[in-house]
């Protein structure tokens, strides 16, 4: 299949470290962005919220040292040898992954502070948010031209991406609350200002990336995204079982709603998770067909 | 609910980063290709690679080559093998890193007549 690297072992553990990393990086950075958005929301809420970003601030930075260690190991051919080779750890240090892992280490560090609570702490937390989501601007195909509006694209991208993704387990939590629905209600008016502006950056991108219809079909990068597609789907049908069907219930009282909505918002993680696999796959052994 | 959804959906449905990664254009010997005698084993990229691993297999198991080109990022990688090599098959392997941080590999093979 046209421009797909060889997938060994070592690749498919890089895909799964990356979707991980990419999954609690935007954890970590979505954290600050509820909690200030929904800063009058109930406390069991933003206590998830808070508890969630810093362990995923956390499991981060410790991610980008596994997936450093797994580069190693692929650049230098060594097997598990190479994964603590010093050379070649130098080597991509000195690479763009390097200054992208200090950028996004650093956020992580500034994303700790929302556990203080407090405006100060709270405004320190979001530069760790805009930080973690300008780190993934160091590496890849965001270091092509035109460069700053691809940089531009994929922070708004990531920051919105982290503030719904990091939402899905404080709501989960908020679904088991009396008066659940009125932080629903809140989200949905925020999410109807930011989707269209996240549609049309995602579709930018992907005009970008793959350039004609012709190159969904005929590239693994086009089969992939295709992939992603199903599971887009997927999530989409849940996402509108939940709006015609629970979410109005739930206001209405049903006392089986929460219960109901509360599993939607799991199986919703799970799409989530598949996606970013998928992501990660995307970004790992295909390229753009532009690039071929 | 739905909108939160799909605004997940249309976040990670998209492409995000990507990589414009340098590729292999042409090598010396060319791949599946059978020549006489090689002086110099080539790599030409697109952009620069550091090529940070090679390796040359034979007929007889692995042959012993010479980097000329250091690690540092090149559009033209050079080898040489230590001693000449005997007729049969050979498939050459390289690991790099492009210049956007992606880790690449690839591989071509030909073959010495007698």
């Amino acid at each position: 299949m046209t421009g797909l690297a060889p997938i060994d072992a070592w690749a498919i553990a890089a895909i799964l470290a990356k979707a991980l990393e990419y999954g609690t990086a935007l954890l970590a950075l979505g954290g600050p962005l509820f909690i200030v958005t929904f800063r009058e929301a109930h406390k069991d809420v933003l206590r998830v919220a808070r508890s969630i970003a810093i362990a995923a601030a956390f499991l981060c930075v410790a991610l980008i040292a596994l997936r450093f260690g797994i580069r190693s190991a692929r650049i230098s051919g060594m097997g598990m040898d190479g994964m603590t080779d010093t050379m070649m750890l130098g080597l991509i240090w000195e690479s763009p992954l390097g200054s992208a892992a200090v950028l996004r280490g650093l956020g992580t560090l500034l994303v700790l502070a929302i556990a203080l609570g407090g405006n100060v702490a709270s405004l320190i937390a979001l530069i760790g948010s805009v930080l973690i989501a300008v780190s993934y601007t160091q590496v890849g195909h965001s270091l092509s031209d035109p460069r700053w509006l691809l940089v531009g694209l994929l922070s708004v991208h990531l920051l919105t991406a982290g503030f719904w993704i990091a939402a899905l387990a404080p709501l989960h939590q908020a679904a088991r609350l009396e008066f659940a629905g009125i932080l629903l209600h809140r989200f949905g008016v925020v999410a109807s200002g930011t989707v269209p502006a996240l549609v049309i950056v995602g579709l930018t991108f992907a005009w970008l990336m793959t350039g004609s219809v012709n190159g969904l079909f005929s590239t693994a990068y086009g089969w992939t995204l295709l992939t992603k597609m199903i599971f887009f789907s997927g999530l989409l049908s849940l996402a509108a079982l939940n709006k015609l069907k629970l979410v109005p219930t739930l206001e209405n009282g049903d006392e089986h709603a929460a219960s109901k909505l509360r599993r939607s918002i799991k199986i919703e993680g799970f799409f989530v998770l598949l996606i970013l696999i998928s992501t990660a796959t995307l970004t790992s052994v295909t390229t753009p067909p532009v690039n071929l | 609910m739905r909108l939160k959804s799909t605004a997940i959906a249309a976040l990670l449905l998209l492409p995000t980063s990507v990589f414009g990664h340098s590729k292999a254009e042409q090598t010396t010997p060319g791949n599946n290709t059978t020549v006489e005698t090689v002086e110099m084993i080539e790599i030409r990229f697109d952009d620069p690679m550091r090529v940070t691993a090679i390796s040359l297999k034979g007929p007889n198991g692995d042959v012993a080559i010479v980097r000329e080109t250091g690690l540092d990022p090149v559009t033209e990688f050079r080898a040489t093998p230590e001693s000449a090599m005997g007729a049969g098959v050979y498939q050459f392997d390289w690991r790099g890193l492009a210049a956007d941080g992606h880790p690449m590999q690839g591989s071509f093979s030909f073959t010495v007549a007698e």
